[in-house]
């Protein structure tokens, strides 16, 4: 869901934090819009009112861990787990983390990916938190919400600054619900309607 | 039906003209013990830095009261992080600081212990250095009211960026900064999790003073001083917390 849709309409933050990404066109290749988020941390009110409205909705709701998808959900779960007190957990690209992880491949457009994580970094049972900063399609988040679950933990939500309904109405994916702070901005784009 | 093709990041999405939205519905999550992530260690053997450039050099040269010392800190932290024989190959001991992250308090007390040493030095920038520099570096920026900026791998950011070389055991390898990031009169920091041969600080620091900004301090959680990493900053100060 919209967080604007979902308690914080009119929240004045909501419109600071989508003004402070920039969009920078044909990134990585001809036709692709990218949402950058490098620019929403130049800007620290911004930046702290994006963890700020994360850390207000998750604090009471026993999470333990808190999943960040690399690289750009490093820079997001890390401060929202250190205010909630959960543990951080990295999910990474393939032979990253050293020691025993567990893999989930994923379908690109052409092409697959994978992600990994530690064994024993989360237990059974635990509520865990997946954070990115970017929910397009679902695959990579999919992917993650595999992992945990083949831990045993239970994911509760996942949290992303920017994204869209994964179909038409549909803010669930495997099951999950999804919590976005904006939607991508479409600055320059021509429409194909 | 209207539908809107757009492309988003590097993936595809169709948007239909209509949404409907549910609201959010929290299951709540069975309340279980969890038992402490193992963590296998060997301390980390105490060379004898400068002082005041390691926190348990300036723990011990300073007359802060409180029962959460420094020292006390500094312990939880060294015991935290995880050491990995031979990753990514034979001979090399990885610091594995993903066990840290698993230990709320210790991964707290790390930011702790660099936000106490910043917030007052009017740091405008935290450069972080991909990708562990990303864990440590935005809470450290958040806190003292500072810039984050990251340092990536070639081809990540978007837009026009500047790149520095810098060399390898075998070959080189480049980082970027966005052009405009930072100007002229920015005091920053640099933040990795680890300094080594101090190859990748080096370029970070270079990338700065390129644009004119003032490299405070570089600042890792761990250093290996065998690698002499804090020699090759030249006249640039290291802090660490485990050396």
């Amino acid at each position: 869901m919209f967080a604007e849709e979902n308690g914080l309409h009119g929240d004045p933050r909501i419109k600071a934090i989508s003004d402070a990404i920039r969009v920078v066109p044909h990134f990585p290749k001809p036709g692709i819009m990218f949402q950058d988020i490098t620019t929403l941390l130049l800007d620290p009110k911004a930046f702290r009112y994006t963890v700020d409205i994360f850390v207000d909705r998750y604090r009471d709701k026993n999470i333990s861990v808190v999943a960040g998808v690399e690289a750009r959900g490093f820079i997001f779960g890390p401060p929202i787990a250190l205010a909630i007190g959960a543990k951080f957990v990295p999910l990474r690209k393939p032979r990253k983390l050293p020691g025993e992880v567990i893999s989930e491949a994923y379908v690109l457009e052409y092409g697959t990916d994978c992600l990994e994580m530690h064994v024993g970094a989360v237990q059974p049972g635990e509520s865990v938190l997946i954070v990115d900063d970017l929910v397009a399609t679902g695959g990579t988040l999919s992917a993650a919400i595999r992992l945990l679950e083949r831990a045993g933990a239970e994911v509760v939500e996942c949290a992303c600054v920017i994204g869209l309904p994964l179909v038409k109405g549909n803010w669930r994916l495997n099951g999950v619900p999804l919590y976005v702070l904006v939607e991508p901005r479409l600055d320059d784009l021509e429409c194909t309607l | 039906m209207n539908s809107l093709k757009i492309f988003l990041n590097s993936d595809v999405v169709i948007l239909n003209s209509q949404r409907s939205f549910s609201s959010g519905n929290f299951v709540n999550p069975l309340k279980l013990p969890s038992p402490s992530f193992p963590t296998k260690y060997h301390s980390i053997s105490a060379s004898t830095p400068p002082l005041t450039t390691t926190a348990a050099a300036a723990a011990a040269s300073s007359h802060m009261a409180g029962p959460t010392s420094d020292d006390d800190r500094i312990s939880r932290i060294t015991s935290a992080i995880r050491v990995i024989p031979d990753f990514p190959k034979p001979g090399i001991l990885f610091q594995d600081i993903t066990t840290l992250l698993l230990d709320p308090v210790a991964f707290k007390d790390t930011i702790d212990l660099f936000v106490e040493r910043y917030k007052d030095k009017d740091i405008s920038v935290v450069a972080g250095v991909e990708a562990r520099g990303f864990i440590f570096g935005p809470p450290i920026a958040l806190a003292i009211g500072a810039k984050f900026v990251p340092m990536r791998k070639p081809n990540k950011l978007p837009g026009p960026v500047i790149s520095e070389e810098y060399s390898l055991e075998y070959g080189t390898d480049k980082i970027e900064m966005h052009v405009g990031a930072v100007q002229t009169g920015d005091r920053a920091l640099v933040i990795d999790d680890l300094i080594a041969t101090g190859g990748t600080l080096c370029a970070a620091i270079n990338l700065l003073e390129r644009v004119g900004a003032q490299v405070v301090e570089c600042a890792c959680v761990i250093e290996l001083p065998e690698l002499k990493g804090r020699d090759r900053l030249g006249d640039k100060p290291l802090f660490v917390l485990v050396s």
